[in-house]
């Protein structure tokens, strides 16, 4: 078992930067997921950790040493391929030993750690089938089986549920938690679902366009998000941003005046120096915190699109409209309803916020606490 | 990737060795022999030696005459031929498509010098199928191998015979990668299949169809064996004497290594100059 | 009414239209292909003819029995039986280095990053195009001469293993596979030639076969290097030996006919039963 410490990693290609200066800690024994939308750089930073990528600047270290380096067998890691990666040609008992046995590995230690990885995964009875005969979910089984047998300090999964359907993944997921929950060695993980991300991370790093936006635990980045990027990527469905601006600052409070909804204010206290008056921010609200009229700070009235009815909950897509002398265009707002109050298309609508439950962002996206 | 010099370079060296000292040697030695007179002993440098001597030589320009001669005539006949039977083999209402296909592409499993054969032997004056076939039908024979214009014919209708198939394979896996539903959609829009072959099909071919022809010239422009062996070294009279054969005969018969240098380094620039038609052909546009 | 009508006489114009241009297809076609036989077909006839027959006025369209007789012709001409055995000999040994040799440079140029590979691909590239015919005497000079290697195997197969278009089939083959694959094996510690050996060779199997075919047939037909290099009556390869009774005046027609069916029947059985490799070993050329 190890931790892994990124300090300042920087990769180039050629004179492309695609990552710029990454510093994580992964404890050891901990359960860290990267997560971010596609060409964010965080596949790349595993394939770094796993040194299949060269590291263009900074530190790699596992265990505390330093592995920039070091080969890929030698680091102590074993990946998980989102392909799968196994091979074609070899049965799942040889795709589970192959690497053991090209090593010089001894024979009966071999079988007992093959032995061992199909019984955490219950593949016992695959192991004579080849990929080709196996099941998405069964490849998948047998692709971290073979990292198991090498029983690794570091576990590196890249994108391993992509390719499965929704069940299957949602099985896989509670699969992979009890794997590292019996075996409790680090694993780190790649994603751009931010569900995987906030059922299975202890800490998730949240990266956009080679930079690390924030790490922290999955409610933490739920609750207090760093910034704009981060509030409306994680969560599901997205948190609603809506344009306002600063009409008044009184003490530790900021008076907002929504553009898109004809004069509609909100008295939002802050911990920190208020904006300027006459700034534009953004009021991030998620949908879960639309409440029925009259019961928050400041009511809003909107015109119902959509409703799709999930049965547990209803997600009404509203429209707020350009109000005339709006100076931002129409915002389409997403609001949580319990499911027995389901709307019907073209009502009107009006429902609350609750300055304590609405976060404020400055232009450039930082957070105003 | 990681870079890996020491392993690339480990897989890439058996290759590489054979390549230096095969090609990339000769290939440098090939140009500093061009300028040496390698009847001597020892060879002495003269620069203008056989360079003056090309300029000069009567059966140089017979020799280029006549392959440039076949160039023109053959490689466009054969490319519309091979462009034909790849489109013709790629219709979905052709029947026996196996049988066909076995027709037009078994030349290209048969040797040079067994089908130099059995071409000579065809075409022969008396006894070849060939003139039989026109007797029987109240045509004359022809002399095919003691003029010069029938056994020209003869050598080209050989080549294209051996060649053609191998194009329309490289033409017809071009064919079936372009997608279906371009034809779709063009079909949608009651556009003719003729117009489809003019307006689709060949404007996508066209990179597949300079690469055969440029292949073909080069593999033209080196003819030796189908003069060598079908029309007796080159005959009647040098009549189809190619440059191929004059280096041959330069080079091996009367051992004059340094002209026949010169000769190979005017049929690589000859190539150069193709290489360099076929990057402009393709181009991308701008 | 008058719809279905309508809608039944146009399917039945589309289809006569359809009947009428397979027709004129199969037409044009088949002679095509009949002329293309053609050539094949009397390589057979000859083979089976006694020489009188060959050169006589009569029309022969069919075959006859003198095969066995032609060969021992044949073999009373020139040893065509050693020849054959040569060029078996050289063909096999050759397609086996060539092949791990051009799979070899493949996988390097596929599956590694490193410093001069745009050399190498871009001289790969430029070969193509580059004349034989530039190589052809020094390379005969070094090999005669300087390495005394004249009439030997060695002289036949070692020169002609260089080939660029097998290398970039090849190249084209390991690239279009999973890099996930191979990086597993590597994240395993699996040495790269034991990746290379164990995973990509195994995976490239149907690409490997269509390669050995088009190098077999290759050195099976060459003609002229061997006709330089090995011109000694006991180092002949089968298509020289039968190249040197080709404008003899005193020689069996109906032997070198039979000559050249042994070289080229086994050919069109192999192309007849792997005709899917030979297809994509040649198209693979071009199409990227």
């Amino acid at each position: 078992m190890a931790a892994v410490t990124l300090k300042n990693v920087v990769k180039r290609f050629g004179v492309f930067e695609i990552v710029h200066g990454a510093n994580i800690d992964v404890e050891d024994g901990e359960f860290v997921v990267f997560v971010g939308p596609s060409g964010c750089g965080k596949s790349t930073l595993l394939r770094m950790i796993a040194g299949l990528e060269d590291i263009s600047g900074g530190e790699i270290a596992i265990g505390g040493k330093v592995v920039n380096n070091v080969e890929p067998a030698d680091r102590g890691i074993a990946m998980v391929f989102q392909s799968y990666a196994l091979y074609p040609h070899m049965s799942v008992e040889q795709n589970l030993s192959f690497g053991l046995r090209m090593n010089g590995n001894p024979k009966a230690d071999t079988e007992r750690r093959v032995k061992r990885a199909s019984e955490i995964l219950r593949i016992a009875e695959l192991m004579k089938r080849r990929p080709r005969q196996l099941s998405g979910g069964q490849r998948q089984r047998v692709a971290i089986g073979r990292a198991i047998v090498r029983e690794p300090q570091v576990f590196l999964f890249d994108e391993p549920l992509s390719n499965l359907d929704a069940e299957l993944r949602v099985q896989m997921r509670v699969e992979i938690s009890r794997l590292h929950k019996e075996l409790g060695v680090t694993m780190i993980y790649v994603t751009h679902d931010q569900t995987e991300a906030m059922t299975l991370a202890d800490r998730i790093v949240v990266l956009n366009a080679g930079n690390i936006e924030q790490i922290g635990a999955p409610l933490d980045l739920y609750d207090d998000p760093a910034n704009r990027f981060v509030a409306g990527f994680v969560g599901s469905p997205k948190m609603n941003f809506l344009a306002a601006q600063v009409v008044g600052n009184d003490g530790n409070a900021t008076l907002l005046e929504l553009a898109n909804h004809g004069g509609a204010r909100l008295q939002k206290p802050l911990s920190g120096a208020p904006p300027a008056v006459g700034a534009e921010v953004v009021l991030g609200v998620r949908p879960e915190h639309f409440f029925e009229a009259g019961e928050g700070d400041c009511d809003i009235a909107v015109k119902a699109d959509v409703a799709e009815h999930l049965g547990s909950v209803s997600y009404v897509y509203a429209n707020a409209g350009a109000a005339p002398g709006a100076n931002a265009g129409p915002e389409e707002l997403i609001i949580e309803r319990e499911a027995s109050r389901q709307r019907a298309t073209g009502d009107h609508m009006v429902v609350s916020i609750k300055a304590g439950q609405s976060l404020l962002f400055d232009k450039s996206g930082a957070r105003i606490r | 990737m990681r870079y890996q010099n020491a392993t690339a370079y480990r897989f890439l060296a058996p290759y590489l060795l054979i390549f230096s000292i095969f090609w990339l040697w000769p290939i440098i030695n090939s140009f500093l022999i061009s300028f040496q007179a390698t009847r001597t002993v020892p060879w002495r440098f003269a620069p203008t030696f056989n360079w003056g001597r090309l300029i000069g030589d009567p059966a140089f320009f017979n020799a280029l005459k006549n392959t440039l001669l076949i160039l023109v005539i053959q490689v466009p006949v054969m490319i519309t031929l091979a462009i034909v039977m790849a489109v013709l083999l790629n219709s979905p209402l052709l029947k026996a498509r196996g049988l066909f296909r076995f027709a037009f592409f078994a030349p290209v499993v048969v040797g040079e010098v067994a089908y130099s054969a059995v071409f000579r032997l065809m075409f022969n004056l008396d006894y070849g199928i060939i003139n039989k076939l026109l007797n029987s039908v109240g045509l004359p024979r022809i002399d095919w191998f003691s003029n010069v214009t029938p056994a020209m014919a003869v050598i080209m209708i050989a080549v294209t015979w051996r060649w053609a198939g191998y194009n329309a394979i490289i033409l017809l896996a071009g064919l079936q990668s372009i997608p279906q539903d371009v034809y779709e959609a063009a079909t949608l829009d009651r556009v003719s299949k003729l117009k489809q072959f003019f307006y689709i099909t060949l404007p996508l071919l066209k990179p597949i169809i300079v690469f055969c022809a440029v292949l073909s010239i080069i593999g033209t422009m080196q003819l030796f064996t189908e003069p060598f062996l079908i029309t007796e070294r080159g005959g009647p009279g040098g009549g189809t004497e190619t440059l191929g054969l004059l280096l041959y005969r330069q080079g091996f018969r009367s051992l004059n290594f340094g002209y026949a240098s010169a000769i190979a380094y005017t049929m690589a620039g000859l190539a150069i100059a193709i290489s360099l038609v076929q990057l402009w052909l393709t181009r991308e546009p701008k | 009414m008058s719809s279905r009508s309508a809608s039944s006489r146009s399917s039945s114009s589309r289809s006569s239209s359809r009947l009428g241009r397979s027709i004129a297809l199969h037409l044009f076609l088949t002679p095509l292909a009949l002329i293309w036989l053609f050539p094949l077909w009397m390589m057979v006839i000859f083979s089976t003819m006694p020489d009188r027959g060959i050169f006589s006025p009569s029309i022969e369209l069919l075959p006859h029995g003198s095969f066995l007789d032609n060969v021992n012709n044949l073999q009373r001409d020139t040893n065509f039986i050693g020849a054959i055995g040569i060029s078996v000999s050289v063909a096999v040994t050759y397609t086996f280095l060539s092949v791990l040799l051009t799979s070899m440079a493949g996988w390097a140029l596929a599956r590694y990053q490193f410093f001069g590979k745009g050399v190498v691909v871009a001289i790969i590239l430029g070969t193509i195009t580059l004349p034989y015919a530039v190589v052809l005497i020094p390379q005969f000079i070094m090999v005669a001469r300087d390495f005394k290697l004249a009439n030997t195997w060695v002289a036949l197969i070692v020169p002609p293993l260089f080939n660029s278009l097998g290398v970039l089939f090849m190249r084209q083959s390991f690239s279009m596979m999973p890099g996930d694959l191979f990086d597993a094996a590597r994240v395993e510690g699996v040495k790269e030639w034991r990746i290379f050996l164990f995973v990509a060779l195994p995976l490239a199997r149907p690409m490997l076969a269509a390669l050995a075919i088009i190098l077999f047939l290759a050195s099976w037909n060459n003609y002229l290097w061997p006709l330089l290099i090995n011109s000694k009556p006991g180092a002949m390869t089968a298509p020289v030996a039968l190249g040197t009774l080709i404008g003899l005046t005193k020689v069996s027609w109906g032997g070198i006919m039979a000559g050249a069916v042994m070289l080229t029947v086994p050919m069109l059985v192999v192309f007849v039963l792997l005709q899917r490799h030979f297809v994509a070993g040649i198209a693979a050329g071009a199409i990227k």
